[in-house]
């Protein structure tokens, strides 16, 4: 049982962190934004060019890819997304295609063979006979202090108050003076840099691959349907069932099944709720 | 003048009628003509990627040596499968319908091969597996024959691998080691469940090593740490690992999570060089069956220019040292233009399938039989396991090994990055060790 709620906790975090920046771009901007997945890719592709290949510190290695993140992010948003504003299906198409052929890119500079990466904090302690990795734990603790960070930025700043104005009401928003513009493309690099340091910590702990994209999105989609479309707060209760029923899955009846409840899950919250346990339509 | 004119009337004709000899010979027709070798394999893996290069530096060999089939040049050609079974059947087709090829080198993995093996039969080229272990192709050629006849695989098949490897559990595992209980780690693949279904008939019968779990994972798994407690759980001596599908992601968070619990088995990501970059320096104390030859293999002269060729054309272009299937489409090619030489060619069928069957490259070293490739023969009984292998590489799995190659060598990698073969006995140049870590 102490094995399930310490390793449930530790993936429950590093869940939420993955699915952050996809809820926000969903709630703000109303588009799934399928190349979500490419943004934790790059960023664990970049921090491993720059601490295992050009041997550069951790610190600024995480640094560069979370930059790496944003402008990914911008550049998403302003050659592709802005173009099809009007169009959620052919954002979806544009980006799901963005994401293939992000993938080709990948395969053509690093070829397809996975890579394991160092963890950010090396070694690993036992509490109760469980062994955790100290660079799992660290990624639950960022998890926790960036989704503080954001719910604190988007209550209380200006510009955070203003991406609720425009997850609420765009037209609203704008009548009253906000660019909506303006705010999806600061949406688009905070959802880019999340999901760039998210990639940092995912790619750390498991692997990088070509592939790697897939995983995390499927995560962040089961999460935010699970949690709320549009809740930072369902989006983290949504991250720590999904990560306690996969430990659990695991442990007690089937390692091989563990994706398969979580797909079940959705397919239940779907009929029982369709807007998920916190469901809204804002932020 | 009048003789003079005759002369030259002479000499211009028989010029003439040299010429038209000449251009309409068989001989010049032909050297217009390359002998064309198609690949078919992924393009981007490593695997593939030693298929290609081994197939690549013969090729360069032969035709430098004045080429093949009366000083035909040979010429590769190349179809992607993108480890995709739909994308091997296309690339198949378009061996042999556009490109029209002589012969086709494989580095498909095992659902791939399968997915062409029909088309292969109906176009009847021949084809060359060096990849590929599946037993149960090997076991379509031996139980139709002239369907299938023109298939070849010179890696040894599963069945061979986990004979020996079973050796290997009984002389090294429980008598060395002094282990008796283990937990099978295996991945949710084709692969995963036949090489498990060889390992539970023979490892408690033959090495006396008992089964007390069997975790079945995803594929896509990217957190090991409930699945290294569930297996640790049950308190086994060893864990025995069957992937060859993101090897990299069980081996290093078993050395992350540093498991307390020794692991060895079947880890594809192992077999090549790159490893120990790709898991950040953080693979040592993996050990892993691997055809052969393999990392840490000990080379005789000839298996080292090869290797000496490749490093110098390849350069830091990975995979820095090919897999045991680069080395398997060198030689491979080697056997199949030596069986052409003598049919005359890749057509008619029968013949060169006959000469294939014939071919036997012995290569010594130190004097002992080192490596072999040749092909058993339809009908012919490995007298082990006691059942036919047509086709498949004449490996030996009885000791003293002085009958062939073996069918598979445990290679170890130890923390300072180095590696060895440790087993069998005749080919090993290190010991079998656990990680440090571990008690």
């Amino acid at each position: 049982m102490a094995q399930v709620i310490i390793q449930g906790f530790l993936l429950s975090g590093l869940y939420a962190l993955i699915a952050v920046g996809f809820t926000m771009i969903f709630s703000v901007g109303r588009v799934l934004n399928l190349a979500y997945g490419v943004y934790i890719m790059l960023g664990g592709y970049v921090y491993y060019v720059a601490v295992q290949i050009l041997s550069l510190p951790k610190f600024p290695s995480f640094l560069l890819a979370g930059l790496a993140g944003i402008v990914f992010g911008v550049l998403t948003y302003l050659v592709l997304v802005k173009r099809f504003e009007k169009d959620p299906i052919a954002v979806e198409i544009s980006t799901l295609i963005l994401a293939v052929v992000m993938q080709a890119v990948i395969v053509l500079i690093f070829s397809t063979a996975p890579r394991s990466m160092w963890p950010l904090i090396p070694g690993r302690f036992e509490v109760f006979g469980v062994s955790i990795l100290k660079n799992i734990l660290f990624a639950t603790a960022v998890s926790w202090v960036v989704l503080g960070s954001l719910m604190v930025f988007i209550h209380k700043t200006h510009i955070g108050r203003a991406i609720r104005a425009v997850s609420m009401d765009a037209k609203g928003a704008a009548v009253s003076g906000i660019d909506p513009q303006r705010i999806n493309l600061v949406t688009w690099a905070l959802s880019g840099v999340l999901g760039a340091i998210a990639g940092v910590f995912f790619a750390t702990y498991t692997q990088l691959d070509p592939g790697m994209w897939v995983f995390p999105l499927i995560t962040a989609v089961a999460v935010v349907i699970v949690g709320g479309i549009g809740s930072i707060i369902g989006s983290l209760i949504a991250a720590h069932i999904i990560g306690f029923m996969e430990v659990a899955t695991t442990t007690w009846i089937s390692a091989d099944l563990r994706g398969v409840f979580t797909m079940a899950l959705i397919i239940v919250v779907l009929v029982v709720a369709p807007k998920g346990l916190l469901g809204k339509a804002e932020l | 003048m009048g003789t003079n004119r005759m002369t030259f009337f002479s000499i211009m004709a028989t010029a003439a009628v040299f010429m038209a000899g000449v251009l309409c010979s068989p001989v010049t027709m032909a050297a217009k003509d390359p002998v064309v070798v198609g690949y078919i394999g992924s393009f981007d893996s490593d695997t593939g990627k030693s298929t290609i290069r081994g197939a690549e530096i013969a090729i360069e060999e032969l035709n430098a040596a004045g080429g093949v089939l009366g000083g035909r040049q040979i010429k590769l050609v190349k179809a992607d499968t993108r480890e995709d079974v739909t994308e091997g059947i296309k690339a198949y087709e378009y061996l042999a319908e556009t490109e029209k090829v002589d012969f086709i080198i494989s580095g498909s993995i095992d659902d791939v091969s399968l997915s062409w093996l029909p088309r292969m039969a109906e176009y009847k080229i021949p084809t060359l597996d060096t990849w590929t272990s599946y037993v149960g192709i090997i076991d379509m050629v031996v139980n139709e024959y002239d369907k299938y006849k023109m298939y070849f695989m010179n890696v040894a098949c599963d069945y061979a691998l986990a004979t020996l490897y079973v050796d290997f559990g009984k002389d090294i595992l429980a008598d060395k080691m002094g282990w008796k209980t283990t937990v099978v780690l295996q991945e949710d693949t084709a692969f995963g469940g036949g090489v498990f279904e060889l390992v539970d008939q023979m490892l408690a019968p033959e090495a006396g090593i008992e089964i007390i779990d069997h975790i079945v994972y995803d594929t896509n798994t990217v957190d090991f740490s409930p699945i290294f407690s569930k297996a640790a759980e049950s308190k086994p001596d060893f864990i025995y690992l069957i992937s060859s599908v993101r090897s990299q992601v069980p081996s290093s968070q078993y050395v992350k999570l540093q498991v307390p619990v020794p692991m060895t088995g079947i880890n594809v990501a192992a077999f090549g060089k790159d490893f120990w970059n790709d898991t950040g320096q953080m693979g040592g104390g993996t050990s892993t069956l691997s055809p052969i030859p393999s990392v840490g293999f000990a080379m005789d002269d000839r298996t080292k220019a090869f290797v000496e060729k490749y490093e110098a054309k390849y350069g830091n272009s990975r995979p820095i040292f090919p897999h045991f299937n680069g080395f398997n489409a060198y030689y491979g090619m080697y056997n199949a233009f030596n069986a052409a030489e003598r049919a005359g060619g890749f057509a008619p069928l029968d013949a060169w399938v006959t000469e294939m069957e014939n071919e036997d490259l012995k290569i010594y070293k130190d004097g002992k039989l080192w490596l072999r490739y040749g092909f058993w023969k339809p009908g012919e009984i490995e007298p082990r396991t006691n059942r036919e292998y047509t086709h498949n590489i004449k490996f030996d799995i009885t000791q003293p090994l002085d009958d062939g190659a073996p069918s598979m060598v445990v290679i170890q990698w130890y923390e300072d990055g180095s590696t060895a073969v440790v087993y069998p006995e005749k080919y090993a140049t290190g010991e079998f060790g656990v990680p440090s870590w571990i008690k």
